[in-house]
Parts: structure tokens; C-alpha cells; sequence
């Protein structure tokens, strides 16, 4: 056993940990497509039909995501889309909260507006750094304990 | 290359890593792209998956309504269809714009077959939402204003397409006329818009339904509500409306 083997299983704790968060929101958001939709729409940023667009797709991404972490595909990669991903969501509740507007996130299903005294926007970005820094170690770091990558990423030379 | 020929090349290649694994070298190991396509290939996936849900939801026409409708107070009754159903709306209500989007063709349909009549409790409930406040009771009062002037179905329907976004001003009360007009809407329409006339029977009618605790979950009234027999309506089951058809 050598000192690497310590730190793939953070990295394989922040890898299962990151794809249950969008397992999770993933499929409160693929159940409940109208709510998503209101949640999208309460951003205010996007048109009606880009509402619609983002509705649609965003919960079967997030599932994506969560189906790769949770198997160690490309595990870089899906961080670093990960980390993206939750970059957006960062921006829309920052200039949502920026602008005043009272809404809920709809980060885990829910979301809409919400009466002006019960947002939660800075647990809410906090709770977003927290997924962050889980996407930022497997991009810097992306072996991890039980991961496929490690069968189908690497071929013998020859 | 037949199988037997690429087994045997593995053999070789497995005995000859053994070999340099015996002397102590290990053998260097290239990366491939096989994760990089598994991963293009499940989210193009996602995407196909969402792409296509999108696509149900979007087909369809609108059904043309041909029922008619009556008004009392803030409570207007479409259709003449034996079994009654009461639906609570408010005209800001992004929850409200879904239900029409969803149901909207489907209870138009049966009101149209006379299978059902359909009581409009014109709601109030988020006049704070808009800047400045009032949009939903502005926007309540021009669809009560509809129902004489003979155009009450596509309105109600356009003031749902147009909605619009919470914190907004929403539409003007020319905006409002301007849509009636339109649709030709008969009669005094613009006086009845500019003169608030519902605005009383509205504010009742909100009251009498927030207070109704059989229209409540969780202690809480919300648009949309759809009572059956004075029973609220689970909306999670989108079957609702064929379920209370029988």
C-alpha cells in the first residue's frame, strides 16, 4: 500500500458524493417537469422558449452527470462539466439575489418564487461552493478508489 | 484479424509483460479515449431523452373552444356539462400558466363535448408579486370584463400565453384592453377594464377561497386548486380530469 491510496478514497468519496447530489436533483427535477419549469422561469433571465429548452434538459444532464460520476467515467471531464454546470447555477442565484427578486432555487426540486423573508440564497451558495470544491478536487485530482476509468481509460503499449 | 490469431497476439504480449514484470520494469500504460467517448455518448443521450420530452409537449394544436360561459360575482361558469369542476386561478401565477399549458387542450375538449362545466374562481392571491402591486386583480377583473363581451375562452387562454414574470409590472391595463380588442371583444370592454367593476367580487371571492380549509394543503390555500364536489384535486396525477370523468 503506497500514500496515494489515502487520497483516492477522498477522491472517490467526492466523486459517489458529487454524483448523488445530481442523482438526486436530477430526479426530483425529471419528476415534477412543470415545477421545474416555473423554477427555471423565476430566474427571469432566459425567454419563454429558453425556459422551456433548459426545463426539458436540465434534469436528464444532471442524471448524466450523476450516472458517470457514480461509474468513474472520464471522471475529469465530467467534474470539470460538473463545475461548470455549477458555476450557472452560482451566476443565476447570485444576480437573482443581486436584483432582489425572492425565489427559491429549485436547486433539489421545489423552486418558484417564494415570500420575500424566505430566501435562502447565501445557504444556498454556500451549499453550491461546497459541490464546487468536490467537482474542483476530481478535476485536479481525478483517480479515485472503484472507478471504471481505471479499466477502460488506460491500454497497454504495444 | 481472426479471433484465434488476436488471442494469441494477447498471449505473446501477457508473457512477454510478465517477463519484464520478473525484472523489475514496469511497462508504461497510454491513455485512450474510450472514457471521453462513453461520456460524450451518455450525454448525447440526456439530451436525446430531454430533447424528446420536449417535443411531446409541444405538439399538439390548440383546441378551438365553442362552449359558452356566464359570470356571478368573481366566479365564471363555462360549459353546461353535468359534472362540475372547480378550478382556482390567479393571473400571475406561474404554477397556473403550466396548468393551462397541460390541461388546457384537454378540458377545453370536454367542455366543448358538454361532459363537463367548469366554475372559474377568478383569484387574487399575488397582487404583491408584481411592481406595483395589483397585477392580479387588474388582470382578474379584464377576464371577468371578457365574459359579456363574448370573448372569455381565448382571453383567459392569452392572458395565461402572455403572462407575465413575477416582480414585473406585468401587462398594462392598454395592453389588456388592446388583447380584447383583438379578439373582439364586444361592448364596453375598455370601461370595464379601466373601471375596476370586478374588483369587490374579486376580493370576496379570494377571501371566501383562502379561508375554505378544504381547499388547503398544509394549512395553506395556492393556485392552481381544482375542487371536485368541494373535494381539492391531487394535481400529481395528471389523470385527474379522465379519473373524474369515470
Amino acid at each position: 500500500m503506497n500514500r496515494a491510496r489515502p487520497l483516492d478514497v477522498v477522491g472517490a468519496l467526492a466523486r459517489l458524493g458529487l454524483a448523488a447530489v445530481w442523482l438526486v436533483s436530477g430526479l426530483l427535477k425529471a419528476m415534477d417537469p412543470d415545477q421545474t419549469y416555473v423554477a427555471v422561469r423565476a430566474y427571469d433571465v432566459l425567454p419563454d422558449a429558453g425556459v422551456e429548452v433548459v426545463a426539458a434538459l436540465l434534469p436528464w444532464v444532471e442524471l448524466a452527470l450523476g450516472v458517470l460520476l457514480l461509474a468513474g467515467v472520464g471522471t475529469r471531464l465530467v467534474a470539470a462539466l460538473s463545475a461548470v454546470l455549477l458555476v450557472v447555477f452560482v451566476a443565476g442565484v447570485a444576480q437573482a439575489w443581486a436584483r432582489g427578486l425572492s425565489i427559491d432555487c429549485g436547486c433539489f426540486g421545489g423552486g418558484g418564487a417564494v415570500e420575500p423573508g424566505e430566501t435562502t440564497y447565501l445557504q444556498e451558495l454556500l451549499r453550491d461552493a461546497g459541490f464546487l470544491l468536490m467537482a474542483g478536487w476530481l478535476v485536479v485530482r481525478p483517480r479515485t478508489l472503484l472507478a471504471l476509468d481505471d479499466r477502460l481509460g488506460t491500454r497497454r503499449m504495444g | 484479424m481472426g479471433g484465434a490469431s488476436r488471442n494469441h497476439k494477447r498471449r505473446k504480449q501477457e508473457l512477454s509483460e510478465q517477463r519484464l514484470a520478473a525484472a523489475g520494469i514496469r511497462v508504461p500504460q497510454k491513455r485512450t479515449r474510450s472514457p471521453m467517448v462513453v461520456v460524450a455518448v451518455v450525454i448525447v443521450i440526456a439530451v436525446v431523452v430531454g430533447g424528446a420530452v420536449l417535443l411531446a409537449r409541444s405538439f399538439g394544436a390548440t383546441v378551438e373552444p365553442t362552449y359558452t360561459a356566464t359570470a356571478d360575482g368573481a366566479v365564471i361558469t363555462a360549459g353546461t356539462g353535468p359534472k362540475a369542476i372547480d378550478i382556482y386561478e390567479d393571473y400571475l401565477c406561474p404554477s397556473c400558466e403550466r396548468f393551462e399549458v397541460r390541461y388546457g387542450n384537454e378540458i377545453t375538449t370536454a367542455l366543448n363535448e358538454g361532459k363537463i362545466s367548469v366554475r372559474y374562481h377568478t383569484i387574487a392571491i399575488l397582487d404583491e408579486q408584481s411592481n406595483p402591486a395589483g397585477y392580479s386583480t387588474r388582470a382578474g377583473n379584464a377576464v371577468l370584463c371578457s365574459v359579456p363581451a363574448g370573448i372569455f375562452p381565448r382571453y383567459h387562454k392569452k392572458l395565461f400565453d402572455e403572462q407575465p414574470a413575477e416582480g414585473s409590472a406585468g401587462l398594462s391595463n392598454e395592453e389588456l384592453i388592446a388583447f380584447g380588442t383583438e379578439l373582439g371583444a364586444q361592448g364596453d370592454f375598455a370601461g370595464c377594464v379601466q373601471g375596476n367593476t370586478h374588483v369587490d367580487a374579486m376580493a370576496k371571492e379570494t377571501e371566501k377561497a383562502t379561508t375554505d380549509t378544504a381547499l388547503q394543503t398544509e394549512g395553506r390555500f395556492g393556485t392552481p386548486t381544482v375542487a371536485i364536489d368541494g373535494t381539492k384535486i391531487d394535481l400529481n396525477d395528471t389523470s385527474w380530469l379522465q379519473n373524474a370523468l369515470g
